[in-house]
């Protein structure tokens, strides 16, 4: 949608406190058809959408991200509300929709209030009354709409009931608004002082006292003896209305147990990811087998032509390569949506904030951490919620060291020529022990430049973890698959250009400029000569003159040039390194791409010194290499996009790649002193 | 003066006062930490901290320091 477009509808923003139900107005009001913005100088996302067609009501909508109150707390809550005031890139809202929860109406109207005294015209969505009917209450609307001075309109996320009330109230403002010059808000709240605040909490106490009532079926005696039984020894509050849902309280008794909790969050965590290589896997079979038809029928159909070769080999293996690995990514994003959905993440964050504030990070780096399993890029972008800067700064800076998805080809196919293929068990453990040593050397890493370098991150705000621990539901699962899609969708299309273009450059690097190589092809079969020509073009490329450059590099590691080639190939995005070592060693056989690779490295020969290239110490040693190095260019950008500027992605690429080579070198002249070739 | 910090487990009590000198008190009062509300320790990490609080309705996790600006009466 073009920016004039948006100038001609209204704008309208939902605010309102974190698990207030806004984001489910918002998909109410959206249907399907929401985009994320991220606008430049920012790193704040939002959603924005038109509403449905089918109300009628030509709108723009806006999801800001959840804030509690109009005083920020961190650098994002303040992009957050200032753009309340006046959005960069769309304007100042006409109207605000503010989402207040019933069941928390004493928390939630603090920001409603503010937004009211501020000066913003703004509507009121009261949701989660089903939660407090459950407790026997209803907020009375038309006295909370009298008292406030503003519309109320109770809003049901589930059923969707109250949203036609809701969107004629809209109507009215909107029609009604045109003719009326719209007053400037006011920036009142920052920095609000304590007095302040308590009298604003006073006048919302006095309010709620005289808004909630009970339902007609709960009158007199039946809460006299629940206040009974709740021994309230607040005389102010004499309605049953404090007290958290009941089965989150059980649920919380074992989950967030002082004994048990750590068991069951390793649990579900290990749940979480033996669940993504065993449910991906039989998807990623089948992109696999897509690309590799694709890639046959365009060699069949263009022959033994450059673009042939380009298209099949360059182009069609290259993004095979990438999206062979959507499945695992999108199983991850389903599984953490679920996660957060039902409200465990928080309690994660809660469990290991101790450990973590150790090592000068956070128990909001959690799930950051967690997300940079899958990928590094939505990884930095989920630490956005880490509200000290200094911790978000070393979260971002360890993230590219949890072993992420494009990884695992790599491992996968290393660990291959390492394991007998008859015993599965030995590649599992392997792989096992390359992720703990991940999660290990990332907390080491935290807790060496936390310790030694206060000036590597420089900055230092009040360290604070102050969390509210939702209710836990059943998740909504339509929502979850919506988001995780979309979440998979920016992922192709902020890396896969990036793969595209370096599987083209690669491709053209080994292929040109001797293309066409004369070869002596006397009694020799069809494969033979297919065989001997890639070879002698290789040998001849422009990547043979790269790769003589870096050979004193990869020597003191017992590898030639052509792993060097691979690696640089690799630093563009590490999966490449893959159908690098494919190209450069001449595999053919399209349909069994895995075993012609092993098969060829098997034979592969040292250029320098003519001993077998892939033995026991330089398969661990590249290994070790992909556990360090710092290697994926789109994660360099985002690093640099979400730290706001070069130093943490140069010192990352630096410390990273530094430490990978020098422990490379160590594991392989170690194991082969102590004879492991 | 007793704190949030030194509740027991399950033990309920009012809030008296947030003490203004440290950097988490807005927030602590923007949650919902304000005086003469009833809070109640209903849950712990592990490692005895972060502490979550029942507090209007809620559940808040803070950190054992956090709690430690909070004074019961």
């Amino acid at each position: 949608m073009s920016n004039a477009s948006i100038e001609k509808l209204h704008l309208i923003t939902l605010v309102g406190p974190p698990n207030s139900g806004k984001t489910t107005l918002f998909n109410q009001l959206s249907g399907k058809n929401f985009k994320t913005v991220n606008y430049p100088g920012s790193t704040v996302e939002y959603s924005t959408s038109t509403i449905q067609s089918k109300y009628g009501l030509a709108a723009e909508i806006l999801d800001s991200p959840g804030i509690i109150s109009l005083n920020p707390n961190s650098p994002d809550e303040e992009v957050s509300i200032n753009s309340l005031y006046n959005h960069p890139l769309f304007g100042s809202p006409h109207l605000l929709i503010a989402t207040v929860d019933a069941s928390q109406i004493s928390r939630h109207l603090l920001l409603a209030k503010q937004l009211i005294e501020s000066g913003f015209d703004i509507i009121i969505a009261l949701t989660m009354n089903d939660i407090l009917a459950k407790r026997g209450f209803e907020v009375d609307e038309n006295k909370l709409s009298e008292l406030l001075g503003c519309t109320v309109v109770s809003f049901d996320g589930r059923t969707g009931a109250g949203l036609e009330k809701l969107l004629s109230c809209v109507r009215n403002k909107l029609e009604f608004e045109s003719t009326y010059q719209s007053i400037t808000p006011n920036k009142i709240f920052e920095n609000i002082s304590k007095e302040k605040l308590l009298n604003l909490y006073k006048e919302i106490e006095e309010i709620e006292k005289n808004v909630i009532v009970q339902l007609p079926d709960l009158k007199e005696n039946k809460l006299g003896l629940a206040n009974k039984q709740l021994k309230i020894l607040n005389p102010t509050l004499k309605y049953g209305n404090n007290r958290p849902d009941a089965l989150t309280m059980k649920i919380d008794k074992y989950l967030l147990h002082r004994r048990w909790g750590l068991l069951f969050f390793f649990l579900i965590m290990s749940f979480t990811f033996t669940s993504i290589l065993w449910i991906a896997d039989p998807f990623m079979g089948f992109i696999d087998e897509i690309f590799g038809y694709l890639s046959l029928s365009a060699s069949t159909l263009f022959g033994q032509t450059w673009y042939g070769d380009l298209i099949a080999d360059g182009i069609i293996s290259g993004t095979g390569s990438v999206l062979v690995f959507l499945p695992q990514i999108l199983i991850l994003f389903l599984i953490l949506g679920l996660l957060e959905d039902s409200g465990y993440l928080a309690r994660g964050a809660m469990l290991i904030d101790k450990p973590l504030s150790k090592i000068g990070l956070n128990g909001k780096s959690f799930v950051p951490m967690l997300s940079g399993f899958a990928c590094a890029i939505p990884a930095m972008l989920a630490a956005r919620t880490i509200s000290n800067r200094r911790e978000r700064m070393l979260t971002i800076f360890i993230i590219p060291l949890m072993s992420c998805s494009a990884r695992l080809p790599v491992y996968a196919l290393l660990i291959a020529f390492l394991t007998p293929a008859d015993k599965a068990w030995m590649a599992g453990i392997a792989l096992a022990v390359i992720y703990i040593l991940s999660v290990l050397g990332s907390l080491l890493v935290a807790a060496v430049i936390n310790k030694f370098n206060k000036r590597l991150i420089r900055t230092e705000d009040n360290s604070s973890f102050i969390l509210e621990l939702p209710t836990y539901r059943q998740p909504k699962l339509k929502v979850v698959i919506r988001n995780s899609i979309e979440n998979v969708k920016q992922y192709i299309f902020r890396a896969g250009p990036i793969i595209l273009i370096l599987s083209i450059v690669i491709w053209s690097l080994t292929y040109f400029p001797n293309y066409s190589p004369k070869i002596n092809s006397t009694g020799l079969s069809e494969i033979e000569i297919n065989q001997m020509v890639k070879a002698e073009r290789l040998s001849t490329s422009y990547a043979a003159d790269l790769g003589k450059v870096i050979q004193p590099v990869m020597s003191p590691l017992g590898m030639d040039w052509r792993i060097g080639v691979s690696l640089i190939a690799a630093f563009a995005a590490r999966e490449v390194f893959v159908s690098s070592l494919a190209l450069i060693f001449r595999v053919t056989d399209e349909s069994n791409l895995q075993n012609s690779i092993l098969f060829a490295m098997h034979d592969a020969k040292n250029e320098e010194t003519g001993k077998p290239l892939f033995t026991t110490s330089t398969i661990i040693g590249l290994i070790v290499f992909f556990i360090f190095a710092m290697q994926c260019l789109s994660t360099v950008a985002v690093s640099k996009k979400e730290t706001g500027g070069w130093r943490i992605p140069i010192l990352q690429i630096i410390i990273f790649t530094s430490t990978a080579y020098i422990l490379t070198f160590i594991t392989v002249n170690v194991l082969k002193f102590v004879g492991f070739n | 003066m007793k704190t949030a910090s030194e509740l027991n487990f399950g033990e309920r009590a009012i809030i008296f006062d947030i003490d203004h000198t440290h950097p988490s008190f807005r927030r602590l009062l923007e949650i919902g930490f304000t005086p003469g509300q009833e809070i109640q320790l209903v849950n712990s990490s592990v490692f005895n901290d972060p502490l979550a609080f029942s507090l209007r309705g809620t559940l808040i996790a803070i950190r054992k320091h956090e709690a430690d600006c909070i004074i019961l009466s």
